[in-house]
């Protein structure tokens, strides 16, 4: 419903005046060096440099400078196939067959899973990188893999490539985007009489941001009676069932020749079939189409999914809400249109649609003066479990793995649940506020960081310059050394939170206190200055943004 | 209990706020080393709040296997060697090959009420999954474990705690808790450092706490400089920072070295966690599948263990002392459900279908038990209810999920109306309703 009335005001020609003259003080903004950060976080996955943060402190108006080189990184990539993966939930680590009938079993399961997930978050990094439209997700004449996924789901590789490629699959079926892959129609299986239905609303929900099972449905008697007898003329014939059915099964119709589910086929089932393309008769007996229009092809089912309207929006609305961290609301119009207007006017460009986003003041607010819509709009932002593992390597060099496997980007551990991300199958939100799971994972992550920092800062046979802890050395002790203790303490909070202490700061002296408790328990400077580190590592400022 | 540890729990349950009470412990512990340690009082203040304990039968089971038995309609295909049985006012599934289940409506009648019919809106997986854990398909709204956790009256360190099974947080993620695979306790007790690929050694315990307070101390000054909804945020840090470091301080005590590997231990352990004021709600999935479009034959075996346990869960309730009651018996709801129901008829290959009427079985603390609850026909549709007695009535409506998942909210001392506003109330499994 929500955003259906978006829709409606998205196409409102024009915003009035005195709407704009409203939103112009709407806002309180961060301070520069505070903006800086949110924006490199959300754009890059880690803290800027001291040097970019002094920057902008001596010139504020290179924010929109750092934004344009930021979203030309390799980076800003990554955090938009996160974004994206929000709605199309294709990270869920599934290999779906035995990776050993395509003789894959050297790559591992997990790796694997990795590769699978990534078919359609791939050719979103394609279109990004080739700055082509977003309509291009439904109607490129291809797929993407690397060589394994190639082996996997069969399909040509070009010869001396490496890395993902534009491919095409094997089977002669029609290519069309995400439309046409086999990862999706495994994420989104459909069997029996269910008739492909789950995937037509799968792509509904994907990419029109309009799931049909979110509608109030009320089946009288009458109506329950000719499901149980018929389902199928219940469907076709009831209004109620109608009101769903009319439009969502021609679109189910267009994906016959992806409807096998004989499991005995194993991982031949996911070939295309051209031959069961007019199943469609047995089943609903609705001809192929995309409301009200027959299409004749998945191509021609692509081409006018990418001119709907709604189709636009939803991108918009994706990338919206990632990058604010909100769901938008009836009274979010004037927020949305210039950002919508922009994706429009740049031919469906998603690295400008992310520019007007995090140039605009709502993206850079500290403060809502509206009272009404303080408790609406984030003013603090919770980083994602990919993004606190990218900021603590980036200032400690510590990368939190396990048996190799990333602890917070992969969900072998269940790590990123518990701090709030999903899984892509069961949990599907991510969640913003601060969980005790989270908390638990800052802790720890900054005591194996904070470990990690001393120990290497500290040793007598360091090659090189200490990367945080260059006050002091593994002789100083707070008596001795008073105000180099302050100064690394002081530098600490600069270097790991991006934002410094007042003169008159009491967290020198604090921590202070706790190295030499700690000292005293262990007559360890190491493990002193471990403890210090991770206190600086589990601040507020480095968990917000 | 002395004078002085009764006035500090009126102070706990005046203040209704976790910074309040850490900050009212400071100053009563400074005061004296020998008084009940706060979270002792706290326990007992939590007794008066009624904790909730959720299983989920993943995949749709079939509610005549147990709960919703016709033997009198040739339209619905029972299972062989099963029989009608009655104990108390209940009417279920019995016979030579229920055995379990016989023995707990035998034992349990009193507390348990059965309630068929239930609309539940839809036979997809996972739009039923939610329906039935919301009342809605609204991917905003958080499911009944979570709005009671998180709208208590009191605040819990693992305040619904998910051993396994679907979650819907919605916009309360803060009290959601997922305890799946044991990584949680590896975090709570530290052991996680040491499993990774660059181990490192955990403080000791005093540093640890003194890091503790140092942290908890900037996120309040931080979040006391926010506003609006990065006030919110902000303040669901700061609170789940005491929840750590409450759990910290009473891992021993609450035995979070382990959170159980089977249904049982983990309902046990999340009565513990009610026991002590850890926890209000908790979700555990029943073993098993029980989508069984192929063969029905599991259904019965896999509902009769599951009350085999349920039996035990029953008499571990009664047995345990509870903090205000006698018994824990009398604080705890359990409640049993799966996303939908089965087809009345067996189908061509011996298994039953989706079907969009469910059954929950809804027992314990102000209960209103040994009752049947909602009717299905001989064709195992709804009939109307009377929503007061819970009974057919000609007059009265059809029972949907909302109305019974608001009356659970209202088991829960929560005023339904602000969460789902203009349902009516299923006030007829309740003892007393408002």
């Amino acid at each position: 419903m929500r955003m259906k009335i978006l829709t409606v005001l998205l196409l409102a020609s024009c915003t009035p005046e005195s709407e704009e003259a409203d939103d112009a003080a709407a806002f309180e903004l961060l301070s520069p060096r505070q903006q800086l950060i949110r924006l490199s976080v959300d754009l890059r996955g880690i803290h800027p440099s001291e040097v970019e943060l002094q920057a902008i402190e001596q010139a504020p108006a290179l924010y929109d400078k750092f934004a344009d080189e930021w979203l030309e990184q390799p980076a800003f990539i990554e955090r938009t196939k996160e974004l994206f993966n929000y709605r199309f939930l294709s990270r869920t680590g599934d290999t779906y067959f035995d990776i050993a009938q395509r003789d894959l079993s050297n790559v591992g399961d997990a790796k694997m899973g990795e590769f699978i997930a990534n078919e359609p978050l791939a050719l979103l990094e394609y279109i990004i990188d080739n700055d082509l439209p977003y309509s291009y997700i439904v109607t490129a004449p291809h797929s993407m893999a690397n060589p394994q996924l190639a082996q996997m789901w069969d399909m040509y590789y070009p010869e001396d490539s490496r890395g993902w490629q534009p491919v095409i699959y094997k089977d002669g079926r029609p290519h069309s985007g995400m439309l046409t892959m086999t990862t999706m129609w495994e994420r989104y299986p459909s069997m029996g009489g269910n008739a492909n239905r789950h995937r037509a609303n799968a792509i509904s929900k994907m990419f029109l941001c309009d799931d049909y099972l979110s509608r109030p449905v009320v089946l009288n008697r009458a109506a329950v009676d000719q499901l149980t007898i018929d389902p199928e003329n219940a469907i076709s014939v009831n209004a109620s069932c109608q009101s769903c059915h009319s439009t969502l099964d021609p679109i189910a119709s267009n994906f016959f020749g992806f409807f096998n589910y004989d499991d005995q086929l194993g991982i031949e089932r996911t070939m295309y079939r051209p031959e069961m393309e007019e199943e469609w008769r047995y089943y609903s007996g609705k001809e192929p189409g995309y409301y009200g229009r027959p299409t004749s092809n998945i191509i021609e089912f692509g081409e006018q999914l990418a001119k709907d309207q709604r189709f636009m929006d939803c991108a918009v609305k994706t990338v919206f809400e990632g990058l604010t961290q909100r769901e938008i609301t009836d009274n979010d119009w004037s927020e949305v249109q210039p950002h919508a207007n922009r994706f429009a006017e740049t031919g469906q460009n998603i690295r400008e649609l992310m520019r007007s986003i995090v140039k605009s003041d709502e993206y850079k607010a500290a403060t809502v003066n509206n009272v009404d819509r303080a408790q609406e709009i984030a003013t603090v932002k919770l980083v994602s479990p990919a993004q606190l593992e990218s900021i603590i390597e980036d200032k400690t060099g510590y990368k939190w793995t396990f048996n190799g496997r990333d602890g917070l980007t992969t969900n072998d551990m269940g790590l990123p649940t518990l701090m709030g991300g999903i899984d892509s199958r069961s949990i599907v939100e991510p969640s913003y506020t601060p969980s005790v799971g989270g908390l638990f994972i800052q802790e720890r992550l900054a005591m194996s960081a904070g470990f990690y920092v001393a120990s290497t800062d500290l040793a007598l046979d360091r090659e090189g310059p200490a990367r945080l802890l260059k006050f002091v050395t593994i002789e100083d002790t707070p008596e001795a050394s008073p105000d180099a203790f302050d100064a690394q303490i002081r530098d600490l909070y600069l270097q790991l939170t991006g934002i410094p202490l007042p003169v008159d700061a009491t967290e020198p002296n604090e921590l202070m206190q706790l190295w030499k408790y700690q000292y005293s328990i262990e007559a360890d400077p190491t493990r002193a200055w471990s403890s210090v580190v991770s206190a600086v590592l589990r601040d507020p400022n480095i968990i917000f943004y | 209990m002395n004078l002085r540890d009764k006035i500090f729990i009126r102070k706990v349950v005046a203040a209704h706020s976790r910074r309040n009470f850490l900050k009212g412990a400071g100053a009563v512990l400074a005061g004296s080393s020998a008084l009940t340690m706060p979270w002792q009082a706290r326990a007992e203040a939590h007794g008066r709040e009624r904790k909730f304990l959720f299983f989920w039968a993943g995949g749709g089971w079939d509610t005549c296997a147990v709960l919703d038995p016709h033997y009198e309609s040739g339209d619905v295909d029972m299972e062989p060697l099963t029989q009608l049985s009655t104990a108390g006012g209940l009417k279920f599934t019995g016979g030579e090959v229920r055995l379990q289940t016989e023995r707990f409506m035998a034992r349990w009648a009193p507390y348990t009420s059965i309630v068929n019919g239930i609309n539940v809106h839809s036979v997809g997986h996972d739009s039923a999954t939610k329906f039935v854990l919301t009342g809605t398909s609204a991917s905003s709204y958080s499911d009944w474990p979570t709005l009671l956790a998180s709208n208590g009256r009191y605040e819990y360190p693992l305040p619904h705690v998910v051993f396994s099974g679907p979650s819907f947080p919605g916009t309360n993620g803060a009290a959601v808790v997922r305890a799946g695979g044991g990584t949680l306790l590896d975090l709570i007790d530290g052991s996680i450092i040491g499993q990774a690929d660059r181990a490192a050694p955990l403080p000791p315990p005093p540093a640890d706490s003194q890091i503790d307070a140092f942290v908890r101390r900037r996120i309040s000054d931080y979040a006391a400089k926010q506003t609006g909804l990065g006030r919110s945020r902000a303040d669901a840090l700061l609170s789940n920072m005491e929840r750590s470091m409450e759990l910290e301080g009473r891992r021993f005590e609450a035995g979070l070295d382990d959170l159980g590997n089977n249904v049982l231990d983990q309902a046990v352990k999340a009565t513990e966690l009610f026991r002590l004021g850890l926890s209000r709600t908790a979700m555990i999935r029943i073993p098993g599948g029980f989508d069984t479009h192929g063969s029905q034959l599991p259904q019965g075996v896999m509902q009769d263990n599951f009350f085999g346990v349920l039996d035990q869960v029953f008499d571990h309730l009664s047995r345990t002392p509870g903090q205000t009651s006698e018994f824990l018996i009398d604080e705890v709801v359990v409640v049993a459900t799966g996303e939908f129901g089965r087809t009345p008829r067996l189908n061509g290959g011996g298994g039953k279908d989706h079907w969009p009427y469910g059954s929950m079985l809804v027992a314990g603390a102000g209960v209103n038990g040994n009752r049947m609850l909602g009717k299905t026909d001989a064709g195992l549709i709804a009939e109307p209810i009377d929503f007061a007695t819970g009974q057919p009535s000609g007059t009265g409506e059809m029972l949907a999920i909302e109305n019974v998942g608001t009356a659970l909210l209202e088991l829960g001392n929560l005023d339904a109306s602000r969460f789902l506003p203009g349902i009516q109330v299923f006030n007829g499994l309740l003892r007393n309703p408002r």
